[in-house]
């Protein structure tokens, strides 16, 4: 499959090339298009799978397209304005915010992984996603994606992060030197990533941005 | 110090190279992520030279900001030993405007305030009456002294040199050269003209110096998303 990624960083969308008999598979909602001869379909990959997708704040359903008769093209794209970054599995392998997750190859293994305590910390729910095999991961970003080369140490706000190396290791904690002034301060929680790898930021957070604008929108009626 | 801006003007990030014991001072939650070298502080934005009833005043003014939301007027102090990286970027979809400073003073709107570094000192300023009507627009932020400031919008900034008279939209105002003598009165005059037009309250500029506007607008944002809203 080729991808080709137009109208960075702001209006990202995914140009994918299938050969024919090749299949994409994708997030449930990311279609922007695609020729005739791709097939969709629509699958759980078991309840189980399904469920625990639906828990890291996924859809239950993933959908697959493949190119019939020749080949096709299907076009991806993440809901928010912003990035999208092509990961290559293989050599390398990631971690994913599971909100940044829009389309993977048939080879790759993308997987729901409990992050425990720590990924509930995060802001990122109990749950975020984990490639194996060998392939390409498409992901999206709320804002521009910045790839950084981690050496050592790096704390980055658990918000702004879509995707780390697997080698890398990380913790959860606030970001001040006690909890007040982790309040006071407004960065929340960040992770600190050890190691080398590389650190793919975006350069909005959806939570802040909830922030800035909830506080002005008038309140729900119930 | 050196810095970079990338990804203008839609998402723009800063990226700031801090020297040994170099500060950066930037908004409160804006950090996106720094080196393990650079340890953050959180401070009250009293002002270097802020006596105690300033500081006393800044305090007052932060607490209420924190709750009702908003520029909470503490800012977080980034700095190490042996320097390292930094980088920020403000809530919304906006760019960043580095402005040098070289002992002249410029005011800001109230969400336009990112970062600083060097010897840059801030003080709240109050809008005026007239400017609480608005849902913008009632602190300015007044920023003096020499050193690198970094102002943000939401939106693209676009520069408008003023040589005579200008007139912005309060909500779409991201800053302005404090040469400038500014009013802050309704876009039609009277009430109707306030409230009908659509245009809200008005910044009224005279003199000579340089006007930076942002191309969206927060308040209007908001008016066009709230109908949508599930009631």
């Amino acid at each position: 499959m080729q991808i080709n990624l137009l109208y960075q960083p702001s209006q990202a969308l995914a140009q994918c090339w299938l050969q024919p008999g090749e299949s994409v598979l994708a997030e449930s909602g990311a279609m922007v298009g695609m020729t005739p001869n791709v097939q969709m379909q629509t699958q759980s990959g078991g309840m189980l799978k399904g469920l625990k997708r639906m828990f890291g704040g996924e859809s239950f359903f993933r959908n697959t397209f493949l190119a019939e008769g020749g080949g096709g093209e299907v076009l991806f794209a993440p809901a928010l304005c912003g990035d999208m970054a092509v990961l290559d599995c293989g050599a390398r392998q990631w971690n994913i915010q599971n909100s940044a997750y829009v389309a993977s190859t048939m080879g790759v293994d993308v997987h729901t992984k409990a992050g425990g305590m720590r990924g509930f910390f995060s802001g990122a729910g109990l749950f975020m996603l984990e490639s194996a095999g060998q392939g390409q991961i498409v992901i999206g970003a709320y804002g521009a994606l910045e790839a950084i080369q981690v050496n050592g140490d790096l704390v980055i706000d658990t918000g702004h992060i879509a995707a780390w190396e697997s080698t890398l290791t990380y913790s959860v904690g606030k970001s001040g030197s006690g909890w007040i002034a982790s309040w006071l301060s407004g960065e929340g929680l960040v992770c600190h990533f050890q190691g080398q790898g590389i650190v793919y930021l975006q350069s909005r957070n959806t939570a802040e941005y909830g922030g800035a604008i909830g506080p002005m929108l008038p309140p729900r009626k119930n | 110090m050196q810095h970079l801006i990338k990804h203008q003007p839609s998402f723009a990030l800063l990226q700031v190279q801090l020297g040994p014991s170099e500060t950066l001072m930037a908004e409160a939650g804006s950090m996106v992520a720094r080196s393990h070298a650079i340890a953050m502080e959180v401070k009250l934005n009293a002002g270097r030279n802020a006596g105690f009833f300033g500081k006393l005043k800044a305090v007052f003014i932060a607490l209420i900001r924190k709750l009702i939301g908003g520029e909470t007027f503490l800012v977080n102090h980034f700095s190490g030993p042996s320097g390292g990286q930094v980088w920020v970027a403000p809530a919304l979809s906006g760019d960043i405007l580095h402005l040098p400073l070289a002992g002249q003073r410029m005011l800001l709107s109230a969400g336009s305030y990112l970062a600083s570094a060097g010897e840059v000192d801030m003080k709240m300023r109050w809008g005026g009456l007239r400017a609480l009507l608005a849902k913008e627009g009632a602190f300015f932020i007044e920023v003096s002294g020499s050193g690198s400031l970094f102002a943000t919008s939401y939106g693209a900034i676009q520069q408008v040199n003023v040589n005579g008279t200008y007139i912005v939209d309060n909500g779409h105002l991201v800053g302005f050269d404090s040469s400038l003598d500014f009013n802050i009165r309704s876009a039609g005059g009277g009430l109707m003209g306030l409230f009908a037009s659509g245009e809200g309250l008005v910044c009224e500029f005279k003199g000579q110096g340089r006007v930076f506007i942002q191309t969206r607008n927060a308040s209007a944002l908001v008016d066009w998303l709230s109908p949508m809203l599930p009631g």
